[in-house]
């Protein structure tokens, strides 16, 4: 390996890569590391093994360029050259083999344990309830899976076996260097610090400029999304001038930045290589006086030997650096992740959680409810025994509330913003748990009941639904994944909607685009209907759910709405006077507690806070 | 071409920039043939028998110099290439990254972004926001690495590579060639690979991206997956999204690690061969081993590093290009909606809008809106009701010219909207829609937005008038609150006054408000009523709606089925016709049992007073 290898200009990447944050090695986390391996044991052990081996390699390859010249070539045997050469070529092969294995091995074991990790990372999220992603923003999870469980990989698949590997190698070529000649390695030493202050110095300074470039970057992109996203209040506006000054703010400190970089980063690799010149300059004269004067038993081979084998001392010593500060994000990266892994749910499924029997399969179709049209069972009974809640501990949400819906009934859920409304078609799917009290399904206790099993027989539209990527077709099959087209048009044909979904672009096949943007408020909201009606569920949750939809076409669901809701138990949230006043039973609700109960015209006769609640949605009509 | 195009406008830096890289290249070779020098010279001295050292550029040292001297003034020229190379090497650095990122790159930005927002809507109707942004950062970017690395490095790597065979040809022709036998095969070996292993790097980042994308739509619609007790289904759809990434990366490390050591194999080869012939030469006497053999194995790998560098480059020059044309396309894309060379100047608007017979859409042949055909009078306000998908976006939409109609006039104040300034119509216009964007600024920049150097009383004025004024005084920070990501989070109401105040900011003439309740809590619809209630005020106003009271409130109501208008007139009339707005309207009415019940009530209340 020559000098010359050293002065090529190196990639940025390990700047970027070196986020470095103050903090030590911690050797717990390393250890959990490690045991994330184990699984791969065979394979770990066996890169370590090569590691070893590759490591001896390398000074051993330098040595035998020295050997060769020094030997052979300049001894005038020519036989011993080619024998020398044949050796080399031998030794070349056998490590480049390692090379390839301890590669692969390297960067297979790396993903193995990134693809196991992400598999826990995800099994986690899906254990968390409810509560958790309320509190939690979206961003910060997927950091975890790109950013920090990448920087895990590239620990697993750097530092681990690197670090290794260039001890190995420095310590070789140091011991080789010695071999030769101690004088010429102490002279070498004196070189070293100075290559150790000059990464010291400058790594900090690197990170800072590339971590500033990086942020100048993102905001670029913000910005230029924000403008894509905000084009029509842009336009509409007329303020592209405007925005055309900002960017190029934004513009201008981005490339400030770069600039900044490339000033560290063209002082600093200049400079590690000005250090090897150096070297080799006071290796001539230390090397050429030593030789003059037959000092320290100094010859030119010991020289040539010199010209090749500080090259591998210095990069390893430079990749030592490099890596701690790879050691060390990866560090931070790992934590996180395995804070994540460590989180505890606030509640689970109780251990011996039943399935909630399902009617809908009892009589023959195992696989799939009753087609969605025909209705099926009568819907399933909701009892709330003296339940209480509170998302926070201390501020009660719910209090002591008590009422049945019979199988089949619909029930409406009326009051001001904060009553409590949605708190409880929250506790009916089971996304919480009460804080006290009973509520039964069918007359079992829900904590008894497998969340999963208690959903698969509920049907929930909200106010605004969330649309994942992919056709209509799909969003609408996601309430039964084995439904067919024909069950599929079936269920939009009963909800009086199929003409509107074959409307759109390209029908049923139409991409919904990011998070349902391509489509009106009402089109996705009938989307969702028709999601839930294909569930068939025997419990229906509404919650605002035509708020969204514009009046025609909310007055065409309607008829198909009142034939929804007969067969199944349903919880109606809705400022609707439509959907109100057909429920079989209204619950006014008022901070938490049922304040009046009972149909529609008996509550009105009353003359009480249903009355007056009544009166103010009349009004706003 | 275009490409070369860019660069020749900034040709002073890219000279500037080669020019260096040139000397520096030579100062290199200078440095290492400096110490082959000194190992020969120390040779001569202590070897009488070996061969005396060629002296570079003619140049021979004093003959009454002691070796010792001879030894230092070579170090010391070892040390001034050195020091030399440095400060060109930081003086390039810094050159590249000017002429790059001050100069091409944020001119191309600033260029493009300014280009986007010229663009007419059915741009971005066609593409998905991800597909402009990645034009507009990641596409440049690679005409960035193009600029970067295929220009300058491919220019700098073929002048080095003659050097560098020019200055081992000088010292032996025959062993020149045989050492660089391999090369072909290098070069060979370098863009097969790259061939072969880019398109498999593009299919990974495609399938992590699709994990990614399956584990932000599972957090972001958590309650759709457990509503419907779809956990089992999302996981079993992120382990196989999973898996396949790493079965896609296998593929990838497989290629990658026996490319790397198949390459540093060839270039053993080449030493190999060097000892061989080469120290045949050097046995024989014609070659030195300093300057001769030594060197040549500096150079040897030096040549296989700049070989390898090259075929990456090659590699990059496809993907720079095909970015490079994506970011064309967008500067090339026709403006649509224009302003006329000579505009009608239009000053003062009154607020007259006629539609004649406007016929419109989005697609060739998928017609939005059929020979609409209406005219609306200063100050009246008109209400828009039809079905999901009739088209009543479409028709706002064509007020300010966002798109054109595909046949029939929209005419304001007498004026074809064709024959205005663009800019001085949308000044006119003020409008509000389904879901308001609001940028990640303060409060006042969201306001003022409508008027660039609005007055903070205008402000307040505006907030006051859409009822933001009170809950905007009560955030943390007033008017200076930062709202987005980042920010505050307001509610939907909030964020339709901030948009009502916004509208009213410039005090159109016109205001366009498409269903501006749509996406907001039933609960706190009413606060954003009496907004919408003072907005309307003096102006021509076009409003989708579906709340009776706003209906009722209206002076006229044109209903739409499919892109028709199949009826108009006021609430009245319209509740008197049988049709799908009577029924939808009796609907939302109160039943005459429950009127009953109420207007008893109120008259009990009465007279109770």
């Amino acid at each position: 390996m020559s000098l010359l290898a050293a002065a090529g200009i190196p990639t940025s990447k390990g700047f970027t890569a070196a986020a470095a944050e103050p903090s030590a090695l911690d050797w717990r986390i390393l250890r959990r590391i490690l045991t994330h391996t184990r699984p791969y044991a065979a394979k770990r052990n066996t890169i370590f093994a090569l590691t070893v081996a590759r490591a001896i390699q390398k000074p051993a390859m330098a040595w035998a360029i020295a050997a060769v010249i020094n030997g052979p070539i300049t001894g005038g045997d020519y036989r011993g050259a080619v024998w020398g050469a044949a050796g080399f070529f031998a030794l070349a092969v056998l490590t480049e083999l390692t090379f390839h294995f301890r590669q692969r091995l390297q960067l297979e074991l790396g993903e193995a344990v990134v693809h196991d990790l992400r598999n826990d990372v995800f099994q986690q999220l899906q254990r968390m309830p409810l509560s958790y992603f309320n509190k939690t923003k979206l961003g910060r999870i997927l950091g975890r899976v790109i950013t920090d469980i990448e920087s895990v990989r590239r620990g697993v698949q750097n530092v681990f076996f690197f670090s290794l590997l260039a001890f190995g190698q420095m310590a070789g070529a140091a011991g080789l260097m010695l071999y030769y000649n101690w004088v010429l390695f102490c002279v070498l030493l004196a070189v070293g610090p100075l290559v150790w202050l000059t990464n010291r110095h400058f790594h900090p300074r690197l990170s800072v400029h590339s971590r500033a470039a990086a942020e100048s970057q993102s905001r670029l992109t913000g910005s230029v999304a924000e403008t894509v996203k905000g084009m029509r209040v842009i336009q509409g506006y007329a303020r592209q001038r405007e925005s055309d000054d900002r960017y190029g703010r934004l513009i201008d400190r981005h490339s400030d930045n770069n600039v900044g970089l490339a000033h560290e980063s063209s002082l600093y690799l200049p400079l590690l290589e000005l250090h090897s010149q150096v070297f080799l300059a006071a290796l001539l004269v230390v090397g050429g006086y030593g030789a003059l004067h037959g000092f320290a038993g100094m010859e030119i081979g010991s020289l040539i030997a010199f010209f090749f084998l500080p090259s591998l001392f210095f990069q390893s010593l430079q990749h030592l650096g490099n890596l701690y500060t790879q050691a060390i994000t990866s560090m931070a990266g790992a934590e996180r992740v395995f804070q994540l892994l460590d989180l505890k749910p606030d509640w689970t499924d109780a251990p011996h959680a039943l399935d909630l029997p399902d009617p809908r399969t009892a009589h023959g179709r195992a696989d799939a409810p009753a087609s969605a049209t025909t209705p099926g069972t009568k819907g399933a009974r909701v009892e709330f025994r003296d339940v209480s809640f509170a998302y926070e501990p201390g501020r009660m949400v719910l209090n002591n509330l008590c009422f049945t819906a019979a199988a089949g009934e619909t029930v409406a859920l009326v009051g001001h913003t904060g009553s409590g409304k949605t708190s409880i078609v929250n506790l009916i799917a089971k996304f919480y748990l009460p804080t006290s009290g009973d509520i039964l399904i069918d007359g079992q206790e829900i904590r008894t009941l497998r969340g999963e099993s208690l959903r698969s027989q509920m049907g929930i539209v909200l106010q605004t639904n969330f649309l994942f990527t992919g056709t209509v077709l799909e969003n609408i099959r996601l309430g039964r994944p084995g439904a067919t087209d024909a069950e599929v048009r079936a269920a939009a044909t009963s909800l009086d909607c199929l003409d509107l979904l074959e409307s759109l672009p390209q029908g049923f096949a139409t991409e919904v685009g990011e998070r349902g943007t391509s489509l009106s408020l009402g089109q996705r909201q009938l989307i969702c209907f028709t999601r839930a009606l294909l569930a068939n569920p025997r419990i229906l949750i509404l919650d605002e759910a035509t708020s969204s939809v514009d009046t025609i076409t909310e007055s065409r669901l309607q008829h198909a709405l009142d034939r929804l809701l007969a067969t199944r138990t349903s919880f109606v949230v809705a400022h609707r006077l439509s959907t109100i006043r057909r429920a079989d039973q209204i619950l006014v609700l008022d901070q938490g507690c049922i304040v009046e109960r009972g149909p529609h015209l008996q509550l009105l006769a009353r003359r009480g806070a249903y009355h007056a609640l009544y009166r103010q949605f009349a009004l706003a009509e | 071409m275009r490409l070369l195009g860019l660069c020749w406008q900034q040709r002073a830096g890219c000279l500037q920039v080669l020019a260096c890289q040139i000397l520096l290249l030579t100062l290199g070779l200078a440095g290492l043939s400096f110490t082959g020098l000194g190992i020969d010279y120390l040779r001569s001295i202590l070897q009488p028998g070996s061969p005396a050292p060629r002296w570079l550029f003619g140049f021979q040292p004093p003959a009454d110099w002691t070796p010792m001297q001879v030894v230092s003034a070579i170090a010391g020229a070892v040390i001034t290439a050195a020091v030399l190379r440095a400060l060109l090497t930081w003086l390039s650095g810094i050159s590249l990254a000017r002429l790059v990122h001050r100069g091409l790159v944020a001119d191309l930005q600033a260029t493009v972004y300014a280009k986007l927002q010229r663009l007419s809507f059915s741009f971005f109707d066609r593409q998905s926001t991800g597909a402009i942004l990645n034009r507009a950062t990641g596409d440049i970017q690679s005409i960035r690495t193009f600029v970067d690395t295929v220009m300058i490095q491919s220019i700098v790597t073929i002048v080095s590579l003659g050097l560098y065979m020019s200055y081992m040809l000088s010292i032996h022709v025959g062993l020149t060639f045989a050492c660089l036998a391999t090369l072909p095969l290098l070069w060979t070996a370098c863009i097969l690979f790259s061939r072969a292993v880019h398109p498999q790097y593009v299919h990974g980042r495609e399938l992590f991206d699709r994990m990614i994308l399956t584990l932000a739509e599972c957090v972001q619609g958590v309650n759709v997956i457990k509503g419907f007790a779809r956990e089992r289904e999302m996981a079993a759809r992120f382990e196989a999204d999973n898996l396949a990434v790493k079965s896609q990366q296998q593929k990838i490390f497989w290629r990658v690690s026996t490319f790397s050591p198949a390459l540093d194999l060839l270039t053993q080869v080449n030493l190999v061969v060097l000892f061989i012939y080469g120290g045949k030469l050097v046995i024989d006497g014609v070659l030195p081993l300093g300057t001769g053999l030594v060197v040549f194995a500096g150079l040897l790998q030096q040549f296989s590093n700049q070989v390898s560098a090259t075929a990456q480059i090659a590699n990059g020059v496809q993907e720079s290009l095909t970015g490079a044309g994506r970011v064309f396309e967008i500067l090339d894309a026709p403006l649509g909606v224009q302003s006329p060379d000579r505009p009608h100047p239009l000053p003062v608007c009154r607020g007259a809008v006629r539609f004649e017979q406007v016929t419109f859409d989005y697609t060739a042949g998928n017609s939005v809106l059929q020979s609409v055909d209406f005219a609306v009078a200063p100050g009246e306000c008109v209400a828009i009701v039809g079905e999901t998908g009739s088209g009543k976006s479409a028709l706002l939409s064509l007020i300010p010219r966002f798109y054109d109609p595909a046949a029939g006039r929209v005419l304001i104040d007498g004026h074809d909207v064709r024959t205005l300034d663009v800019q001085e119509l949308r000044r006119h216009v003020g409008m509000v829609f389904q879901e308001s964007f609001l940028f990640s600024d303060t409060v006042a920049a969201n306001i003022g937005f409508a008027k660039a150097g609005a007055t903070s009383d205008e402000l307040i004025a505006a907030a006051s008038a859409a009822r933001a004024h009170e809950f905007i005084t009560a955030l943390p920070e007033g008017y200076a609150t930062v709202l987005g990501e980042s920010g505050v989070d307001l509610s939907g109401g909030q964020r339709q006054r901030l948009a009502i105040a916004r509208a009213l900011l410039a005090n159109p003439s016109i205001l366009l408000l498409d269903d501006p309740t749509a996406a907001i809590d039933p609960e706190t619809e009413h606060e954003i009523l009496g907004a919408i209630e003072n907005a309307i005020a003096g102006r021509t106003t076009f409003i989708v709606a579906h709340r009776l009271s706003t209906l009722q409130r209206a002076d006229r109501i044109i209903v739409l089925q499919q892109g028709r208008i199949v009826a108009t007139g006021t609430h009245h009339e319209l509740l008197q016709r049988e049709g799908s707005y009577r029924r939808a309207a009796l609907l939302q009415m109160v039943d005459d049992e429950s009127r009953a019940l109420l207007i008893a009530a109120s008259h009990e209340v009465e007279a109770a007073v």
